[in-house]
């Protein structure tokens, strides 16, 4: 009945129950060192301190023990580790007011605490049980102090007169403490309801807008195969013209049909795009195998430097020699990261510089792509990787673009779990970071 | 003049193509479906058979295709594929006979094709299977 999210959040969540142990043992100490030493209080000092010691040593064992667990974690287990936490806290808490006045320590008000940590942890019929075994637990105090079975240890400083066999006072105390257990549990566990629904009801419409999106990634992809094949066949009886196969055309036929083939060319490029970026939406996962990056990048280097010598731009290329094989889907990276080499070729002017540059860092690679190009506006760098957004200056160098090309990209590396980002200075060049993990999935 | 037939049900595609190949003195014949292609094909035998993968329902041309490879008389033709076949992943050459990846064909490419790469492809194929 428990999702993996809420699963995963409950497993936080005892995370953070342990740090909060951390604080709590800290405190502990300092209120016995304060109240014992400082103050001057008569203070069964040695078991006090013991329960402080106590408190930290199944603290770390919980810590360990969901570490143990890791990776293997069911609402069952995780459920019982919860209530586990969160009873032995209350028996500690009750041995430590038996032993600091009992029911004439205040700090019997902080079972509270643990009935709220608890509403937020279990449900609503563990919270209660919890409340109840806080309860069992007070009145074992009372009980057996009264009946002399445990010696009582009274805060002469704090209260002058023993307080434990007063009726009237143990009632009048009994009564207020298991209300507001009660009640904490009920107030508590209500509002954590209703945040658990919201919180439900968020996910069911976070996966409907994954469904609808498809839905219409799918519709997008029916349209541009029919427009493909129409586009085709326009292009396949227009190009054998405009090469000359037909014949020899005067030259206002030549020229025209010039034209007509080279945008039909161009919105084929645009078509062709456009289903790549939306078939790779609507699939959820690709296919990765291992391949050395060295050998798929000086093959691009290779054929960069064919198209950049035209402009005399100087490409270099290093990686660190530490490495070795990446796993990722080996098509997807190679268009990827030919997209960004002749993306910077196009935008750099004759006589610039282009440095690819791979770093080795840890269980990431880095890989940067420096150009001497025309730059981009510092207010535009955050939307070049928005579909169809084209740079203003970009126009400038290069008519017809898709605006396409990076939002592959960025969907591309995200797909991989890794990060695609830019920097740039207008006029001077940009820098492209494309950051990749190892394996494939991201290491903790 | 060596025979190619083209079994596409897309008629200005095959004109296309036909205008193409018979520049290069090609002898070109058409078929506007699966059944029609293979009724020509046994009329008179062709070198080299283009062949759509979508004709009427989807991947009709794979079936033609296997059809084709599996009739000992006719099996030594090559093929030409064309249409998107990269969205299809597992789709190898390499494959055997009889998994059902095994691509029955000897070459494939997207449409449309540019002039200068069907001539190329055409005279490749027919180079490898007529030495």
């Amino acid at each position: 009945m428990m999702s993996v999210k809420e699963l995963e959040g409950l497993v936080e969540r005892l995370y953070w129950l342990i740090r909060l142990r951390c604080i709590a043992v800290i405190a502990v100490s300092l209120t016995i060192f304060l109240t014992g030493h400082v103050l001057d209080f008569s203070l069964a000092i040695l078991p006090l301190y013991s329960i402080a010691i106590t408190l930290g040593v199944y603290n770390l064992l919980f810590f360990i023990l969901l570490k143990l667990v890791k990776g293997r974690e069911t609402a069952s287990v995780i459920n019982r580790i919860a209530n586990a936490q969160i009873s032995l806290d209350l028996l500690s808490l009750a041995v430590l007011v038996h032993f600091s006045g009992g029911i004439e320590n205040p700090f019997l008000f902080f079972f509270i605490f643990h009935m709220i940590i608890a509403s937020i942890l279990l449900k609503r019929l563990a919270s209660f049980l919890q409340a109840t075994f806080a309860i069992t637990l007070f009145f074992a105090v009372v009980v057996l102090e009264y009946n002399g079975i445990l010696s009582h240890y009274c805060l002469k400083e704090f209260i002058v007169h023993d307080q434990r066999h007063n009726p009237i006072y143990i009632t009048g105390i009994s009564f207020v403490f298991v209300s507001t257990l009660y009640i904490a549990v009920y107030l508590a566990t209500s509002i954590t309801r209703r945040l658990r629904q919201r919180e439900r009801a968020l996910e069911a419409t976070n996966i409907q807008l994954e469904e609808k999106d498809d839905v219409k990634n799918e519709y997008v992809l029916r349209v541009t195969h029919g427009i493909k094949e129409h586009l085709s066949a326009i292009q396949g009886c227009l190009e054998p013209v405009a090469g000359g196969i037909t014949g020899e055309l005067n030259p206002r036929q030549f020229d025209l049909v010039q034209r007509a083939a080279h945008r039909t060319a161009k919105l084929m490029f645009f078509v062709k795009a456009l289903l790549q970026i939306t078939r790779i939406r609507l699939s959820r996962e690709i296919k990765m195998e291992y391949f050395l990056l060295k050998d798929l990048v000086s093959e691009l280097i290779g054929y960069a430097s064919s198209k950049a010598v035209d402009k005399n731009i100087s490409v270099s290329f290093t990686i660190e020699s530490s490495i070795d094989k990446i796993r990722a889907a080996k098509e997807y990276i190679q268009e990827t990261l030919t997209n960004l080499i002749v993306n910077s070729i196009k935008y750099t002017p004759r006589n610039g510089k282009i440095e690819i540059n791979i770093w080795d860092k840890g269980s990431l690679i880095l890989i940067e792509i420096k150009d001497t190009g025309i730059g981009i506006p510092k207010d535009e760098i955050p939307k070049i990787f928005d579909e169809f957004y084209r740079a203003s200056n970009a126009k400038e160098v290069e008519r017809d673009g898709t605006g396409l090309g990076l939002s592959i990209a960025k969907h591309v590396i995200e797909m991989h779990n890794g990060r695609i980002w830019a920097e740039s200075e207008l006029g001077k060049g940009s820098k492209f970071s494309v950051e990749l993990p190892k394996r494939g999935y991201r290491e903790e | 003049m060596e025979k190619v037939l083209i079994i596409d049900d897309d008629p200005d595609m095959v004109e296309a193509m036909k205008v193409v190949l018979e520049s290069k003195n090609y002898e070109v014949h058409i078929a506007k479906s699966g059944e029609e292609g293979l009724r020509e094909m046994r009329r008179d035998k062709p070198a080299l058979i283009i062949l759509d993968v979508m004709m009427e329902t989807t991947d009709k041309g794979f079936d033609v295709a296997r059809e084709i490879k599996w009739d000992p008389q006719y099996k030594d033709i090559p093929i030409l594929m064309l249409t998107a076949i990269k969205e299809r992943t597992g789709l190898d050459f390499g494959k055997e006979a009889g998994d059902e990846n095994w691509l029955p064909v000897d070459d494939y490419c997207d449409k449309p094709l540019h002039p200068e790469d069907l001539i190329a492809k055409v005279d490749h194929l027919l180079k490898k299977h007529n030495p």
